[in-house]
């Protein structure tokens, strides 16, 4: 199959589409606004859903509603406005609705600008709507990847009736790179058994979050956490790179998880051995690999464009066994190889002084 | 093997195109390939430019510190991104609006009437051909044939001719 | 024997409402069930809920329901209606979900001329919290949050919901009735009616605001709430259509 030179937000419009997405609704955000761009385009011409909404509050709700009726929805948007979209995805939750989430980040707080950053970590991860919930978050780290994992997105999320977040950034989303699309393995979903699609021949259904008695509702909540665990088992994705003999583990996420492996790259051409790994699946987090990993390696660096955020995630995961450090920047100029190397020769302290 | 390339200029001087045009060649001929944009808030007349990184093996970093080729169409982006040039670096700077002066010992210069030969040959906006002309002279990745291709994939029908002309006639600049 | 009295089939044989003694929401209701089961769309219909008094209606019901978070029922209705149009889509939401807190949603569904019906309960006060007061809340009217009664330099001026809708070009019917008295719950009726029919025809958005008494937080009686309306609240909010576009 020809490969096409594409950016990373119309990659994930396209794939979207192509994994059957019936329904688009969004408003515009900066660096982001392509993806709606793209799909105005060819929804309609396609006899599917496409809405500019007013606000990100109204889209996000229009794809909650779309979702009630068992077809696959979706909308995108960036940081301060997916704050908006919050309540609407602890509903989504509490509401065990699929639908797809692309969350293009920029840099924050507030609204911050349109630099690349991936300062919105905690929020896909650990989410800003209330209640004991979670969500899965996939985050690519090349256009390709955003075609896969958007394909999955929809996948996931109807497998488990859950919203998933796809977490890029406004680098992968701007830049192009060559990709395929190709038909992906993943079965259809059966959505029949819970859709609303009127009460024919059938019994009325209800979809809420709402029950007053307290038993059922921590039966549906306690369903919702055995939903998580099977994720956890079933769900994970990383990429690692040379951890068998590695002295420091470089981890990072999306797009960082490349310039690592520049880093590691420059590093082993100076004999420093030093390995990557890298979430696929922010959520469920990869800690039993990592703990595995921690029992050899002891010195473990998160490189992050932001403050420190997957950092809190990787602690837990090695639990007291190596030590982890972070590198990180809030926004701006991406950490590059160099940076990352220095950390690394930081890290190392005097041992490889002579080759350095 | 890896290269870096900036095209840096103002808005409508097609810097993006050329940059995807380029990124395009250089899928058309299997390698690996990034490109990556920066512009300002303003739609038109802003500055602007673009990343490519090309490689035999995958691209992981694509932003770079440093950078093996610049092309600089105005004297802006010549001022701004000259000091990111690698030493034994290249900047093709178009000497229509750039003073050939050379601020830099440790790198080469190609100083070129890119804007003023796009004009002779029909239109100034094509003057980003003109400067992949020149770029397909010094880079080995970037083979006209290639370019022509990536032409012939990405512009409208109508503007091709123009195109491959201002392109062929900016191969013949470099040696000028 | 003549039947004088039956249930619609929308709404469950079985059904308790929970709403207080005097109160119009079950009028309300009443007749929206009416209006599903005479235009033949039970069996189509998917209804978005609002948070209200009215948020138990899957209880009453017999239709497909989806609970949305307060003030965005004409969201979740665009989205079901886009994602499936063959179906009867509607929101029943009181004056503070549809007016206050969704309003941002409904003027731009209405804009938007979804083919979906909205019923908007205008009571003057947010009942299931307790009586504060809302959008619709009278000037001089006295409620937990206005104590001295609502001043209009303090508190801004009641809403005209219904007159707001019909500016929109989307809307296909706007109207305001009330339950106050039996000739205006024919006419009112008539309007739900008249509202769901323009979705079908597939002609835009239909909706009606329902003037509705909630004896509770006015602390009146049954009968004192509908003399209220009629005296305190018509003269503000007036009853009639306020756009029709089947008729010229």
């Amino acid at each position: 199959m020809a490969k096409t030179l594409i950016s990373g937000n119309k990659a994930i419009a396209q794939a979207a589409f192509d994994a059957g997405c019936d329904c688009y609704f969004s408003y515009p955000i900066t660096p982001q606004t392509a993806i709606g761009e793209y799909l105005s385009e060819i929804m309609p011409k396609a006899n599917r859903g496409y809405v500019c909404a007013e606000s990100e509050i109204a889209s996000i709700n229009m794809v909650i509603g779309a979702a009630s009726t068992g077809e696959k929805a979706m909308t995108s948007s960036s940081s301060c406005a997916i704050s908006l979209m919050q309540e609407g995805l602890s509903y989504a939750v509490g509401d065990q609705l699929p639908l797809v989430l692309i969350s293009v980040m920029r840099a924050g707080p507030g609204l911050g600008y349109i630099y690349p950053s991936q300062c919105d970590y905690d929020q896909a991860v650990t989410g800003g709507g209330n209640g004991d919930y979670r969500i899965p978050v996939l985050a690519p780290s090349t256009v390709q990847e955003c075609v896969d994992l958007t394909h999955r997105a929809f996948y996931l999320s109807q497998k488990y009736r859950n919203p998933v977040i796809v977490l890029s950034d406004g680098l992968l989303g701007q830049m192009m790179e060559p990709a395929e699309f190709v038909k992906y393995p993943y079965p259809e979903i059966d959505t029949s058994k819970w859709a609303l699609t009127g009460a024919k021949g059938r019994a009325p259904r209800k979809i809420r979050s709402l029950e007053i008695n307290e038993e059922k509702h921590n039966q549906n909540l306690q369903h919702i956490f055995d939903k998580y665990a099977q994720m956890e088992r079933e769900e994970v994705l990383f990429e690692e790179h040379n951890v068998e003999d590695a002295e420091v583990l470089l981890v990072a996420f999306g797009t960082m998880g490349r310039n690592i492996k520049a880093a590691m790259n420059l590093a082993r051409q100076k004999g420093l051995k030093v390995g990557t790994f890298r979430p696929i699946t922010l959520f469920p987090f990869p800690n039993k690999r990592l703990s595995e990993i921690a029992d050899k390696t002891k010195k473990i660096i998160v490189a992050e464009m932001n403050m420190g955020q997957m950092i809190k995630d990787v602690k837990v995961a090695v639990n007291g066994k190596a030590d982890v450090v972070h590198i990180g920047r809030p926004a701006g100029a991406w950490l590059d190889e160099t940076e990352i190397l220095e950390a690394v020769e930081k890290e190392l302290g005097g041992k490889y002084a002579a080759s350095i | 093997m890896e290269q870096s390339i900036i095209i840096a200029g103002f808005g409508g001087q097609g810097v993006l195109s050329a940059g995807i045009i380029l990124a395009n060649a250089f899928m058309l001929n299997d390698k690996h390939v990034t490109w990556y944009p920066c512009y300002g808030a303003e739609m038109r007349g802003g500055a602007v430019n673009c990343e490519i990184v090309v490689s035999d093996v995958e691209v992981t970093s694509i932003h770079k510190k440093e950078n093996d080729i610049l092309i600089a169409l105005n004297d802006l982006s010549f001022e701004k991104f000259l000091p990111r040039l690698k030493k034994g670096g290249t900047v093709i700077a178009n000497s229509s609006l750039i003073e050939e002066k050379k601020p830099r010992t440790d790198i080469n210069y190609i100083f070129a009437k890119i804007s003023d030969t796009a004009r002779d040959i029909g239109n100034i906006k094509a003057a980003n051909m003109a400067a992949l002309g020149i770029l397909s002279t010094i880079c080995g990745f970037a083979k006209i044939s290639s370019i022509k291709e990536a032409v012939s994939n990405v512009l409208p029908e109508k503007i091709k001719e123009l195109n491959y002309n201002v392109l062929e006639a900016g191969t013949k600049l470099a040696n000028e | 024997m003549q039947q004088v009295f039956k249930l619609p089939d929308c709404i469950k044989k079985d059904a308790k409402f929970t709403f207080c003694p005097g109160c119009d929401h079950g009028v309300a209701l009443r007749l929206l069930g009416d209006a599903i089961d005479e235009c033949g769309v039970r069996e189509d219909t998917i209804a978005a809920l609002c948070v209200g008094c009215s948020v138990f209606l899957y209880d009453f019901y017999d239709i497909d329901c989806l609970e949305c978070p307060h003030g965005r029922a004409t969201a979740e209705a665009t989205g079901i209606k886009r994602a499936r149009p063959d179906k009867f889509v509607f929101t029943y939401q009181g004056d503070g979900d549809f007016a206050a807190i969704g309003f941002a949603e409904s003027i731009y569904t209405a804009t938007r001329g979804e083919k979906v019906t909205s019923i908007c309960i205008n009571n003057t006060t947010y009942g299931m919290t307790g009586g504060q007061m809302g959008p619709t809340t009278l000037l001089g009217q006295v409620t937990t949050t206005t104590p001295f009664g609502r001043s209009a330099e303090l508190n801004g001026y009641p809403m005209k919901i219904a007159e707001h809708i019909a500016l929109c070009d989307g809307t296909a019917f706007s109207a305001r009735v009330s339950l106050d008295s039996v000739a205006n719950i024919i006419k009112a009726k008539q309007a739900i009616k008249k509202a769901c029919e323009v979705q079908i025809k597939g002609l835009g958005f239909g909706f009606v605001e329902i003037l509705s008494s909630c004896p509770t937080n006015w602390k009146m009686t049954p009968q004192e709430a509908h003399r209220h309306i009629r005296e305190k609240m018509i003269p503000v909010f007036p009853l009639g259509v306020f756009k029709d576009v089947t008729k010229g």
